[in-house]
């Protein structure tokens, strides 16, 4: 099992390692070569992932622990590589296994002849390991590794048509929701380390059943919950739960099979994985449960409310990704760990499957019986009933402009901005002194 | 005085500018379309020039791209000179040369080799000929040059760009585009728009009064200036505006298409929408161009106002600004300097001539180079192919075509993609004759299938189709069993797609179907092919689809044909065949579609003729005419014997997977099973070899070794999600070749031309040439032209990579999350074209075709502003003639040595791309 496990990390780590030196030492790889590679890389992983979460599975969902030595050690602190390999780990790592293969064969032709081929299949690969790494973490450092990974590879893939304004432009607004989001887990990391003398989320839960953590000496209730408040601040861009709602849609600039892999399955679901990760320990703080129960519910509801009015493809899925993710946040805080899980399986191929699908649109509009010509498409409506006519009409604008989000969070940005503003004022005041201050000179010569 | 208070009336203004927005239909029924058809009144590079402006693109590839085509030979010196002498025909002003001393095509030759930039810091020649840099220096010392001198900027959104680096694409465009694509959505979104019956303009202004409290600076100004305009009507509003920013009215028609033109795609939606709401998906909004204007013209001028107050800037200053270039005495002895070396000219051509009579040379040699440069590498371009064209029909022997009693007559559609099977078709069984007709068989129809009840019009869009024709079971019940289950499927399928994005039911969906679509979209990515067979499998398992027949039979006005009217059709298209007795026994009527899976682009790919859809329902309905008893009898009348013993047979070719379908055989008489399964199998070898041809283009290199595994491949690509190239449609198509087969049989033409069947002998009157020549030769131009923008400026006339595309609305096309709607072609669909005008060649007496170009106002337009080319072969005098500059003339086409090849197989197998022509022996 260890062997498995290990070269779920290894394989992709070793096919990394080799495209980057071999990029360094300028070697073009034909198309064919690269596409064969994935193919056979996918297959092995699929096949190893496979039959890793089947001896989970016989284990009788018994995690299994695997200690490294340290890789650094600095005082009393240690960097230890510790790995855990459970259902939930190694669901995900299967899912990411098979959803990465079937993107990677759909790419093989719809990538075909496509200049950044490589980049993107390096991309790719960067983002399997990324996602390997966070499935078998067992402590928030580690997961970091993965995460920012996954982050960073997400970002480059939003801005790969780099030459256009838009695409470059999204990609910042998502590295931005990403970096203030990952404050997140280094807080919760720190925070960790400092009270609890560890970042590893099987133990974090035992040691809360020690009557003294709670002391005040230990950091009280209150840095504890921190704790978990950290972690739940996290997990909120990925996903694209409110407040961090308007980059996800933003974010549709890369090639289609890039927006399905990514915001329609494996990195949007990173964020409740990191909570069903941390569900034993914020099983200790009911708040924390709320929180999650109340973000989530409140993100499906806007993100439901805004999808309905969207009228392309792209986004429109965008949206009703994120109402299902905040779904799946309420059912963690409900405490339905098991069916949280499946309910993430179940969406990521749902939306994966519709995003490749979504440029069949027209042909399945027009091809489909029911739609005739002239004739108005029958929706229902179903929420917007219980509100009058008019008030229908203003929600309408409201969501159609994703209730101002962008708006509002850029008043709160201006809040933390006003000192850089302050300083401009002052800044060009001063030179605008000094210039009369000079013209003063100049004048008296 | 009141002539031109008319020309400048607000109606006039917004008339003209309607006529030059762009006029691309929705995509589910995209048709081919030259999509400058509204400059088509203009000489072809003066339009160019004119709409390259409009569209901020280049008309023609880049000089590089020619002169890249001059190193491998495909452009000869032989082919300047002779772009030279056709350009000059029509540009023909020969001031600046004489002012060099050289003679118009002297000039224009020595311009298309020079390499001149006058303007440009980058790019500064080496000086080696110090003497003469010397004389250029103190001739132009002290001099100064003013370019694009009188040129007023209206708009300030330029301004803003330089100075500011503020662009409006991402401030007001995201807003705008949000409003309208929501406004025209067509039912892809789950709630629709609610103020869609008081119009855009209610819905605009509801809109800004709600943003205005939660929107940037500029949307509170926007709020502002609307509520200080309230109840005034949009056109007011235009005008109150225009006048507000000194416009002269003369200049509004430019200013108000440049703000258009900043998002063109949505403009001439709107615009489309609002002219032909018949277009629309579904219902047509209620949207007005003008609506749309003045919001456009609204948010610029608020936007304008914030950066005028956030940078402190005095607007009116930036309204109606000039901006200048001056070159100086430096630039100037270097742009002399250049032009002496570049025209290689003596440098004693400077003493004649006095300071300020050089400033002006150097001006018109920067207009000129301007203006002609890249147009004379491409007539040279396109002087190649031409000629090429010419001499190989010529050369070509046509003694192997004549033969009488056929075993089966073929007619195929005119369509450039069938000129390959055809050739295969010949060489696998040479006893089968082809013909190449209007693809939708002269059958107007509107047409609605069993499975679902929508009339689709299936003929080509400049004709009104008239007659509704209906396939119908030949079981009543289970007919109406299986459009009762069709209607099922597409119910639960659109409730679905509904359901899947909501709160609840989408939870719900999601559990239930989540899990479920890993196993389709495994099989669909990993084995397109297989997963379509268990599709159908499945399908016909839960309700198999009925025998069908098409009720063509006239029974109420509008609906059908009556028996005299079948004859007419049925008269018309043999006519244009030349078949009038010698009937083979065994004649069939091949209609053509392409399959493709995942591709918003899917209607570019059908039949031109049919208006991009599958050309089957129109053979079927032929077949059924034409072997009707009472049709034939009246066809005797007319003195076409159609045999007894001759049986039509309605056929399908997909261009896409290379497979061909019959229908209707269940009422096929006894006795011709046997012939039909020979024909059939021909028909299906040629199929298999067409495959291995158009294989060579594509990537896979099994498939180019082998013809049986070339066909598995195309039928994948039909079938692949992922595939952005199911074919290359009409890719390089340059020529519309009409005459007998005997032209071309045994030529290979490279899937370059459009094939249509006519015979001289049978036709004096020129009745027949007529109506060959008005159904097809229009199409081919039209989509000769699509390509053409699309390939020269992928971006601004095309659409771009088909990766990032965003389907929107259900009217078109959005690249990534947000942008303006992309119109012409995706950069995959013409990455292998070659932009060459449509040249026509016609084997027939002069006099009848002249008759015909002159006769028809848009044909005569096209061929004498040079949008396309037109030979003719006069068969008679054996003479050759080519339209240049308004009048036929007569030229003299060599013959070339042309290579032969013992098959079509062999010589797409050893050079594809090397030969557009070659004999097939």
């Amino acid at each position: 099992m260890e062997y498995l496990f290990l070269s779920l990390l290894l394989i992709p780590f070793a096919w990394i390692c080799f495209l980057g030196l071999s990029f360094f030492a300028r070697i073009n790889f034909p198309e064919n070569f690269l596409s064969e590679s994935v193919k056979w890389i996918s297959i092995v992983v699929s096949l190893i992932s496979l039959s890793l979460a089947a001896l989970v599975l016989m284990n009788r969902s018994q995690p299994v622990h695997f200690d490294y030595p340290a890789w650094i050690q600095i005082g009393e602190y240690e960097f230890k590589i510790r790995f855990l390999v459970d259902l939930v780990g190694a669901t995900y790592a299967l899912l990411t296994a098979l959803l990465i293969g079937i993107i990677f064969r759909f790419s093989r032709s719809y990538l075909h002849k496509e200049e950044g081929y490589f980049r993107f299949i390096f991309l790719l690969s960067a983002l399997m390991l990324g996602l390997m790494l966070v499935s078998f973490a067992r402590s928030l450092d580690l997961i970091f590794a993965g995460w920012e990974m996954v982050g960073t590879t997400s970002v480059l893939l939003i801005g790969y048509f780099y030459n256009q304004v838009q695409p470059v432009r999204h990609s910042v607004k998502a590295i931005i929701s990403y970096r203030f989001c990952d404050m997140g887990i280094l807080a919760a990391a720190a925070w960790a380390h400092h009270y609890m003398h560890t970042t590893d989320f099987t133990v974090l839960p035992k040691l809360l059943e020690d009557p003294h953590i709670l002391e005040a000496g230990h950091g009280g209730p209150v840095a504890l919950t921190f704790i978990g408040l950290f972690v739940i601040w996290a997990s909120l861009a990925k996903s694209g739960q409110l407040p961090f709602s308007s980059w996800l849609p933003a974010a549709m600039e890369g090639p289609t099979p890039s927006s399905a892999i990514f915001y329609g399955a494996l990195s949007v679901h990173l964020g409740p994985f990191l909570l069903l990760r941390f569900y034993d320990y914020f099983v200790h703080f009911p708040l924390l449960l709320w929180v999650i129960g109340i973000v989530g519910g409140l993100s499906a509801i806007y993100a439901s409310a805004v999808g309905r009015t969207r009228s392309d493809a792209k986004t429109m899925l965008a949206y009703a990704t994120i109402s299902q993710v905040g779904i799946i946040w309420i059912e963690i805080a409900l405490g339905f760990t098991q069916f949280a899980l499946f309910h993430m399986v179940a969406h990521a191929s749902l939306r994966t499957w519709q995003f490749l699908r979504c440029s069949s649109l027209i042909q399945d509009f027009f091809e489909n019986p029911v739609v005739q010509q002239n004739e108005k498409i029958h929706r229902n409506l179903s929420f917007e009933k219980f509100v009058s006519k008019p008030m229908r009409r203003r929600i309408f604008i409201h969501a159609l402009h994703g209730f101002h989000l962008d708006f509002f969070t850029q008043k709160v940005l201006d809040i933390f901005s006003w000192p850089l503003k302050v300083y401009i004022e002052f800044e060009k005041k001063w030179m605008s002194m000094n210039n009369n201050v000079v013209k003063f000179i100049l004048k008296k010569r | 005085m009141s002539q031109a208070q008319d020309t400048l009336s607000f109606e006039a203004i917004l008339e003209r500018i309607r006529k030059k927005l762009p006029i691309q239909n929705p995509l589910h029924s995209f048709v081919h379309n030259n999509i400058l058809m509204m400059f088509e009144g203009q000489e072809f590079h003066d339009a160019l020039s004119e709409a390259g402006k409009l569209y901020r693109a280049n008309s023609y590839w880049s000089i590089e791209k020619y002169k890249a085509q001059f190193q491998q030979k495909k452009i000869t010196e032989k082919d300047i000179i002779d772009g030279i002498d056709q350009y000059s025909l029509h540009y023909h002003d020969s001031s600046t040369a004489q002012k060099l001393g050289l003679s118009l095509k002297d000039f224009y030759y020595r311009l298309t080799f020079s390499e001149m930039a006058f303007n440009d810091d980058d790019i500064q020649p080496e000086i080696h000929d110090l003497n003469l840099w010397d004389k250029c220096a103190e001739k132009m010392s002290g001099q100064s040059l003013k370019l694009n001198q009188g040129a007023i900027k209206y708009r300030a959104k330029e301004y803003w760009e330089k100075y500011y680096n503020e662009s409006i694409s991402s401030t007001t465009h995201p807003y705008i585009i949000n409003l309208i694509s929501s406004f025209l959505d067509q039912g892809q979104s789950f709630w629709a728009n609610p103020y869609s019956e008081k119009g855009f303009w209610d819905f605009f202004c509801q809109d800004v009064d709600i943003v205005q409290n939660f929107g940037a600076d500029w949307q509170k100004i926007l709020g502002q200036k609307l509520q200080a305009f309230k109840g005034h009507t949009p056109q007011e509003i235009i005008e109150s505006e225009l006048s507000m920013m000194n416009i002269p009215r003369e200049a509004w028609e430019s200013y108000l298409l440049d703000v258009l033109f900043d998002l063109k795609g949505w403009s001439g939606m709107v615009n489309k929408l609002e002219t032909e709401p018949w277009q629309a998906t579904v219902k047509a909004p209620n949207i007005k161009l003008i609506d749309f204007i003045a919001s456009l013209v609204l948010i610029e001028s608020s936007l304008d106002d914030f950066h005028a107050s956030a940078h402190s800037t005095d607007l009116a200053m930036i309204y109606g600004r000039q901006e200048e270039t001056t070159l100086r005495g430096f630039q100037l002895s270097l742009a002399l300097y250049q032009i002496t070396k570049e025209f290689k000219l003596d440098s004693s051509w400077l003493d004649g001539l006095d300071a300020s009579e050089l400033v002006l040379i150097i001006k018109d040699i920067d207009a000129a180079e301007k203006e002609h440069h890249v147009r004379l590498w491409h007539e040279a371009f396109e002087s190649h192919f031409y000629r090429e064209a010419m001499s190989a029909i010529i050369s070509h022997d046509r003694g192997h075509a004549t033969f009488l009693n056929p075993q089966a007559q073929v007619l195929f559609c005119i369509d450039d993609r069938e000129e390959s099977i055809r050739r295969h078709l010949e060489e696998v069984n040479p006893l089968i004759k082809t013909f190449g007709v209007v693809g939708f068989f002269g059958i107007d129809m509107k047409f609605s299938s069993v499975k679902h009840k929508r009339l689709i019009a299936q003929c080509p869009p400049v004709i009104q189709a008239s007659r509704i024709v209906r396939e119908i079971s030949r079981d009543t019940k289970k007919g109406q069993s299986f459009t009762r289950f069709n209607h099922l499927l597409g119910g639960s399928d659109l409730s679905l797609y509904y359901m899947s994005r909501t709160l609840f039911r989408g939870f719900l969906s999601t559990l239930v179907l989540g899990v479920l679509s890993i196993f389709p979209m495994f099989l669909q990515v990993f084995f397109p092919n297989q997963s379509k067979g268990f599709r159908e499998k499945f399908k016909r398992l839960l309700s198999p689809a009925p025998a069908t027949e098409m009720d063509i039979l006239q029974t109420t006005e509008g609906q059908g044909y009556t028996k005299i009217e079948m004859a007419k059709i049925v008269e018309a298209i043999l006519g244009m065949c030349g078949i009038k007795t010698e009937f083979a026994k065994l004649v069939f009527l091949m209609g053509h579609g392409s399959s493709s899976n995942n591709n918003p682009f899917k209607q570019a790919y059908g039949c031109g003729a049919c208006g991009g859809n599958a050309g089957l329902p129109n053979s079927r309905a032929f077949a059924k005419m034409v072997n009707d008893k009472e049709v034939r009898s009246h066809l005797a009348e007319a003195g076409i014997l159609i045999p007894d013993e001759t049986y039509f047979v309605a056929g399908f070719h997909d261009t896409c997977t290379d497979e061909v379908q019959f229908f209707d055989l269940e009422v096929m008489p006894e006795g011709y099973e046997e012939d039909f399964e020979r024909i059939k199998g021909d028909l299906n070898k040629a199929c298999k070899l067409n495959a291995f041809e158009r294989c060579q283009r594509f990537s896979s290199v099994e498939a180019k070794e082998d013809p049986d595994i070339a066909l598995k491949h195309v039928r994948e690509r039909a079938e692949d999600l992922a595939q952005p190239r199911p074919e290359y449609g009409h890719s390089n198509n340059a020529l519309a070749i009409v005459g007998l087969r005997d032209m071309t049989k045994g030529l290979f033409l490279n899937r370059r031309s459009f094939l249509l069947t006519y015979d001289w002998k049978i036709d004096p009157e020129g009745e027949i040439l007529k109506q060959v020549v008005l159904g097809g030769v229009p199409v081919a131009v039209n989509i000769n032209m699509d390509y053409y923008f699309s390939c020269v400026d992928n971006d601004k006339y095309g659409c771009g990579s088909k990766l990032p595309l965003n389907l929107t609305s259900l009217l078109g096309v959005m690249t990534g999350s947000s942008s303006d709607l992309r119109i012409g072609l995706a950069r995959q669909m013409i990455e292998i074209h070659e932009p060459i005008r449509n040249m026509t060649i016609v084997e027939a007496p002069l006099e009848r075709v002249k008759k015909i170009f002159d006769g028809h106002p848009r044909l005569k337009n096209i061929l004498y502003n040079h949008w396309m080319r037109l030979a003719v072969f006069d068969p008679e005098a054996q003479i050759w003639y080519m339209f240049k500059e308004h009048a036929f003339q007569q030229i003299a086409v060599e013959k070339s040595m042309i290579k032969h090849f013992k098959s079509s197989k062999d010589l797409v197998h050893l050079s594809v791309t090397d030969n557009d022509f070659a004999e097939i022996d």
